[in-house]
């Protein structure tokens, strides 16, 4: 059995968000990055089916020289091996031309199951995954929370509203986009990051990959052309001064709605 | 100019409001650059349903009706979907951000080699072309994007806009399509059992976030202003997945949807999956370090600063008041 996981470097989630000189996305220098919330999900399920029987797990990502880090930090948790797709020529690709690149990986890995994230905390767009089961032709399902069997078939329960859950069955091979709170993830151990100082990072262009053509700005068909801080409306009425002052006004507002 | 393609989503037995906030986001591009609007349903012994769209606003209705698409199946409808485009000569195609949205809506993009833009919270024609807004960073920031010339499909915010209150006379049509070969396989919904904690009939929800840090802090700080002013505890989903607190107690789309009298979110950034679960309470306060964070937006009183400095006041300040 072979999984392949695609998992993205993001801002911390406590990073100040900055914009950048042409106002197109954040300013990314010097910021602290870690891996996306929903892939480290992702990681540990294909680990846990690696744990419960005999697996290849190979984690992927798209991202400049910081992703090392990233991938060291999923080889130290128990990934047999990286690749990491380092290539400026993809820079102002669309969610379509990452795909593609992932894709077309996944084509020539040609894995049992492929784990993602459902969706990425920066640009949270949720579109990568079923884009690459679409292009590899592999049926595929998104918010899952639970995957049982392994043989032939994959029996998952995606997350719907409400708490609501759909079971789906998914012949292999098949795609699934993790939703957060599947399982619990484990910590890298000293014992696993020393083994993973040993482990190849397999670093790969667009080109060598045979989709030069169809990534960075120039292909991408969707453009991000500002991002801004959202308008304020009314917003709240802010509470100033001292712990006594502030305390002191959040009493006078509950005792106003008959509440104490 | 071409067609607008809206693809229904029926639930329970209705369509949802969220279709016809689609039909709404159609009219308003349709208005403005001279397509034509048309419709999507898909599922076993819709034919009402499509009529129903037809005669509000959905323009002509393509209609989909196939025991095997009795049941969502992401095979089926990719291919329903595809089918619509074609016969719609689509070049615009809109659903929903829904379950049923993010898992088809990229598959069918990616098929058609067309643009994708997920979680619009509105599109406008401009100068030719469509621009369309949406979040990104979990609410912290907005961003503004362009698609290229060429068929764009595009899921919308739920709750963005106000439904299409208007008529129409729109005929349906029977759409044929080729459902062989579908490889994933519907098995049952399961709905969600309710577990001794009900937040709805709370009159005051004090909720935890990741902010909160600790587990331990939940019974220390955030329980304790819940108890003192007599009311439930809630947290946001990061709490939940982190197994510091029960599924029950979680606030939000994948969670409970609450309305309580006052809604006191400590450590909670206001992402719009929490928001949708608690924005209709009657009056919220938020407790948060950051003041950019989207909370303040919803909230009607809110406080800057560090949860483990004004929590634990205030819970005194209550305990006191109430003379304990
Ligand atoms: C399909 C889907 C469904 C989802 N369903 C839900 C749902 O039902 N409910 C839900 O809540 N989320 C849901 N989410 C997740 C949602 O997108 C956010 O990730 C989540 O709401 C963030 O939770 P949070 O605000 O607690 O954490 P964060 O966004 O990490 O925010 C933590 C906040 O705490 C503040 N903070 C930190 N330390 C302190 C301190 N000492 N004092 C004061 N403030 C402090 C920070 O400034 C920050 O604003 C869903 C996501 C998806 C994709
Ligand atoms: N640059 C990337 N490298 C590897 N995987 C990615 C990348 N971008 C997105 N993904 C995968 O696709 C999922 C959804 O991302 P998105 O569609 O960007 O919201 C993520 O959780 C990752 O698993």
């Amino acid at each position: 059995m072979k999984i392949v996981v695609c998992l993205k470097q993001v801002p911390h989630s406590d990073a100040r968000l900055d914009i950048n000189g042409d106002g197109t996305w954040i300013q990314e220098d010097n910021l602290k990055f870690e891996i996306n919330s929903y892939d480290t999900y992702a990681l540990e399920e294909a680990l846990r089916i690696k744990d419960a029987g005999e697996a290849e797990v190979v984690v992927v990502s798209i991202g400049p020289d910081r992703v090392t880090q990233a991938l060291r930090t999923a080889l130290g948790m128990g990934a047999d091996r990286a690749v990491h797709v380092n290539d400026s020529a993809v820079e102002g690709s669309d969610a379509l031309g990452i795909a593609k690149v992932l894709a077309a990986i996944v084509k020539a890995e040609s894995p049992d199951l492929v784990v993602t994230g459902l969706m990425s905390d920066d640009g949270n767009f949720s579109a990568v995954p079923p884009m690459i089961a679409e292009l590899c032709d592999m049926p595929s399902a998104t918010s899952v929370l639970k995957v049982d069997g392994a043989n032939g078939s994959l029996t998952v329960e995606r997350e719907l509203e409400g708490g609501a859950m759909e079971v789906v069955e998914l012949p292999k091979p098949c795609l699934l986009a993790v939703q957060t709170g599947l399982n619990q993830v484990r910590y890298a151990s000293l014992k696993g990051i020393m083994a993973a100082k040993k482990k190849p990072i397999d670093v790969k262009t667009a080109a060598d990959l045979g989709v030069g053509d169809q990534v960075g700005a120039g292909a991408a068909k969707v453009r991000m052309e500002k991002v801004y801080q959202p308008p304020k409306g009314e917003g709240a009425e802010l509470l100033e001064g001292s712990t006594d002052d502030v305390v002191g006004s959040l009493m006078n507002k509950v005792k106003e709605l008959g509440l104490l | 100019m071409g067609s607008i393609l809206i693809v229904a989503e029926i639930q329970k037995g209705a369509l949802r409001e969220a279709t016809f906030e689609l039909v709404a986001f159609a009219r308003k591009l349709a208005d403005a650059n001279g397509s034509e609007v048309k419709s999507l349903v898909v599922g076993s012994g819709v034919a009402d349903l499509a009529g129903t769209l037809a005669s509000k606003g959905g323009g002509e209705v393509f209609v989909a009706d196939d025991a095997a698409l009795a049941n969502y199946n992401v095979d089926g409808y990719t291919k329903a979907i595809r089918a619509a485009v074609e016969a719609a000569g689509a070049d615009l195609v809109l659903m929903s951000n829904t379950p049923t949205g993010w898992d088809v809506a990229p598959r069918v993009a990616a098929g058609l080699d067309a643009a994708f833009v997920s979680d619009c919270f509105d599109i406008q024609a401009e100068g030719g072309g469509l621009v369309f807004l949406r979040r990104v960073f979990n609410g912290k920031l907005d961003a503004r994007l362009t698609a290229s010339e060429g068929r764009v499909v595009a899921t919308m915010q739920p709750g963005a806009t106000s439904a299409y209150e208007g008529s129409g006379d729109g005929k349906t049509s029977e759409l044929k399509v080729d459902l062989s070969g579908l490889r994933a396989k519907f098995v049952e919904t399961k709905v969600a059992e309710s577990k001794g904690v009900d937040l709805t009939k709370a009159d005051i929800i004090v909720s935890g976030g990741r902010g909160v840090g600790d587990p331990e802090k939940f019974p220390e700080v955030i329980q304790p202003l819940a108890e003192a002013l007599g009311g439930a505890m809630g947290a946001s989903r990061p709490v939940v997945d982190a197994g510091w607190l029960p599924h029950e107690y979680q606030v939000g789309s994948s969670g409970q949807v609450v309305s309580p009298k006052l809604y006191i979110a400590v450590g909670i950034s206001g992402a719009i999956q929490h928001l949708v679960g608690m924005k209709t309470s009657n009056f919220i306060v938020a407790i948060n370090k950051d003041p950019d964070a989207p909370i303040f937006e919803v909230a009607d009183v809110g406080v800057v600063g560090d949860l483990f400095e004004i929590v634990p006041a205030l819970t005194s300040a209550v305990k006191a008041a109430k003379g304990g």
